[in-house]
């Protein structure tokens, strides 16, 4: 039986039994969607080498990855909550506004460039993090340097 | 009058969002994080920069749990 996605429940089961003890167990990462997005190239530029392990093991293990890819996994949770740890010990205040704004916003980046661009000054200053769209063509400027955001609502926040 | 219609309407979102503006656009990606963050605070839109998860958050997952058809 091939498994989609549950739509006509009414009912939710919550399964507490622990992993086992030979799993070691890492503590979950305690950020929400908001502070996340915005830390996210920081985690992505930091933590490069363990997201591309944990991808392709997940690509290769061609359904099993729930399971067979937990070591590539505490890793990623480790990396990430290192970063945010970082960024929340240096530059907390621009963190907090920038995932604010973000909130407000529906999480779109473009229209909260106003407090993207000292937290990016700051977690490059403090903790040598830069942040690179991947993927970008490298002759144009990258969407988040630019100084004019077309789709932004407010001329202020952009 | 349109002005007061939509006005009135926007105050009611925002109560309703807990003083954010409403969330448009909403795909299966972001009900994932919206419903991840239901669990981390508490309420639907609320967001918290903690670097650890409060304990039991990786059990409060729900499997949905279907009748069977036949």
């Amino acid at each position: 039986m091939s498994a989609r996605q549950p739509r006509f429940n009414q009912h939710l089961l919550i399964d507490t039994t622990p992993l086992p003890s030979s799993i070691p167990s890492v503590p979950e990462i305690g950020s929400s969607s908001a502070p996340l997005l915005s830390a996210s190239y920081f985690i992505g530029a930091r933590c490069k080498p363990y997201n591309d392990d944990f991808m392709q093991c997940k690509t290769d293990a061609n359904g099993t990855g729930e399971t067979d890819c937990l070591r590539e996994g505490r890793k990623v949770t480790r990396c990430a909550a290192s970063v945010l740890e970082d960024v929340n010990k240096s530059c907390l205040e621009e963190f907090r506004q920038h995932w604010s704004c973000l909130d407000d916003n529906n999480q779109q980046l473009w229209q909260c460039r106003r407090w993207e661009r000292p937290l990016n000054k700051c977690v490059f200053e403090k903790l040598n993090i830069e942040k690179k769209i991947p993927g970008a063509p490298e002759n144009e400027v990258q969407v988040h340097l630019r100084k004019r955001q077309i789709f932004a609502h407010s001329m202020t926040t952009q | 009058m349109f002005g007061f219609s939509g006005a009135a309407l926007s105050k009611i979102r925002a109560m309703q969002n807990g003083g954010k503006r409403a969330r448009h656009s909403v795909d299966q990606w972001d009900r994932q994080m919206m419903d991840r963050d239901r669990r981390l605070t508490g309420f639907l839109r609320g967001q918290t920069d903690n670097v650890l998860a409060p304990a039991g958050f990786e059990l409060s997952n729900a499997w949905k749990v279907e009748r069977g058809f036949t």
